[in-house]
């Protein structure tokens, strides 16, 4: 194996990780704030890349600037699914339920999907899509540099958020413990409704992102799912840095093995270090031991 | 006697699993302290959620200066003046204990108010300016139950809800910690309380509650259910003697 296959599976591993990142964030999110396994986390991002599509082929605009019209577009449709399923849901079975209740929003949007845009594969396009640079004997697609900058971004956003707002300080004391953050005067249903909206709403950019890195239909949110899942468990659930190193990581491990091995073994060999992970830290890299306080 | 500032009336409560609380009656009086003693599984934690709103109430009403607080949320009784420190540690550990004692003043936006309360709180307790800036969950669980009684006070509540704040606290810590609920009582604060160092509440407390099956069994001063031979057998512990004549 030698220096440039290394450099440019660590290249891949940072570009496209920190989109898988930027997917597994809303999922972690969900699931600090509200105790909720969003299963349909995986479809919100085919649905984001399917509207990408259509306001490319039908209006003609450019996947960037249609940004400014999915990214708000899947916040709200987040928050009207969680006022409809999410926030019913109540009791000490929340979490299991929540897996049952999300898979049928998963099978719902899913099967629409399948409806409105057939199950034949399509690929966002864009001049910029197929275009690339090379630095040294490495090539950076554009559309790869450019999800990596506005995954960057993004989660530098999410970032000021948690950490630099109001709203923030209510989602952090609603992750570490809901009684306690209403006590406080925190309105923990609000910061749920919110938090699974902008859970939501990140899929838009990674949705395009996706969309334009890969042929997808209806039923690509099954590799998704199972690629973002993993990502959030072992990043530690609840963990921001975890989900960002862990998204590089699992693109990183997999090229890495798909260079000096083969491809085929490339999600097996993710999976083993996921194992390895869970067996040293059950608790992710960045999870926490302590168990919540109900 | 004055008008009560809280008010219990046939309040029902319970979990899904059958109630707990089986027609609660009896009045919180302004000023002072109220410790409600009773066995395990009596209902005392759960009556002080349903006053906080963490428990709705299946039946009856609870009555603050005259408002119905039932079917309110928390951050709807928090806005009335009424805190709740719960039984279990419920600082935010990653958080500094100065952002912990500030966040106790969440629905207060003018970030003035809030400078000059944490200013007042810094006085009161030294421990939040000492430890300012260290993780909560570094502080021991005395320590925790101190920074905790600091943040519920930056609301400058009239009523402060306590649930067995000595739990797990050694003698000399709480020694500390009643020394801080006498000093919270003595600043004008009506003082709810729930303790399972139930002699020593009582001694501090003008008045006593004690509850039973989920409805209240006795009420009067706190010496006279101190001194009530039958209570003090049945759920303080130790003997009818050393009931009727407490070590003080």
């Amino acid at each position: 194996m030698n220096a440039t296959a290394l450099l440019s599976a660590a290249k891949d591993g940072i570009l496209t990780g920190a989109v898988y990142a930027l997917m597994a964030t809303g999922l972690t999110l969900i699931f600090g704030v509200m105790d909720i396994i969003n299963l349909a986390q995986g479809t919100f991002v085919v649905l984001a890349a399917y509207l990408s599509y259509a306001l490319q082929v039908h209006w003609h605009i450019d996947l960037f600037v249609g940004l400014l019209i999915t990214t708000p577009a899947m916040f709200i449709i987040g928050v009207v699914i969680e006022r409809v399923f999410i926030a019913r849901l109540k009791g000490p079975d929340r979490t299991g339920m929540s897996i049952l209740v999300t898979y049928a929003v998963w099978l719902l949007i899913e099967g629409t999907l399948d409806l409105v845009f057939s199950s034949n594969d399509v690929q966002l396009q864009g001049w910029y899509v197929p275009k690339s640079f090379t630095v040294g004997a490495i090539h950076f697609g554009y559309i790869y540099v450019a999800g990596f900058i506005l995954a960057a971004l993004l989660l530098g956003a999410l970032y000021f958020m948690l950490y630099r707002t109001r709203f923030g300080v209510s989602v952090r004391a609603s992750l570490a413990d809901q009684t306690s953050a209403a006590l406080v005067g925190i309105d923990v249903k609000r910061v749920s409704t919110i938090t699974f909206g902008l859970g939501a709403a990140v899929t838009a950019a990674g949705g395009m992102i996706y969309g334009a890195t890969n042929a997808f239909n209806a039923s690509s949110s099954y590799d998704l799912i199972s690629r973002l899942l993993t990502i959030i468990v072992l990043g530690g659930m609840g963990s921001l840095g975890g989900a960002l190193l862990a998204g590089i990581l699992m693109v990183f491990v997999g090229d890495i093995v798909g260079v000096i091995w083969s491809p085929v073994w490339s999600t097996t060999a993710y999976f083993v270090v996921l194992v390895l992970v869970l067996l040293w830290r059950p608790q992710g890299l960045f999870g926490k031991t302590q168990a919540r306080v109900a | 006697m004055s008008e009560a500032l809280v008010t219990f009336k046939g309040v029902v409560a319970g979990y899904g699993g059958g109630d707990v609380l089986k027609g609660v009656d009896f009045a919180v009086q302004p000023g002072g302290v109220t410790c409600i003693v009773g066995p395990n599984g009596s209902g005392k934690s759960t009556l002080l959620k349903t006053a906080s709103g963490l428990v709705r109430p299946r039946l009856g009403e609870i009555l603050f200066k005259g408002q119905n607080l039932v079917g309110m949320t928390p951050r709807d009784i928090l806005k009335l003046g009424i805190v709740q420190v719960p039984q279990n540690h419920s600082l935010f550990r990653e958080m500094t204990v100065e952002q912990n004692v500030e966040l106790g003043a969440f629905l207060e936006r003018d970030r003035r108010v809030v400078a000059e309360r944490l200013a007042r709180i810094r006085e009161m307790f030294p421990i939040v300016a000492d430890r300012a800036q260290d993780k909560a969950g570094s502080l021991s669980g005395g320590q925790q139950r101190l920074v905790e009684f600091a943040r519920c006070l930056m609301l400058e509540p009239e009523l402060v809800i306590l649930d067995e704040p000595s739990m797990g606290l050694d003698p000399k810590t709480l020694k500390v910690m009643f020394g801080t609920i006498r000093m919270m009582r003595d600043a004008g604060r009506t003082i709810l309380l729930v303790e399972q160092n139930a002699r020593q509440a009582l001694k501090m407390a003008e008045r006593g509650v004690v509850l039973e099956n989920g409805q209240v069994r006795l009420t009067g001063s706190g010496l006279e259910v101190l001194h009530n031979p039958e209570i003090g057998a049945l759920y303080l512990g130790g003997s009818l003697e050393e009931a009727r004549h407490p070590q003080s």
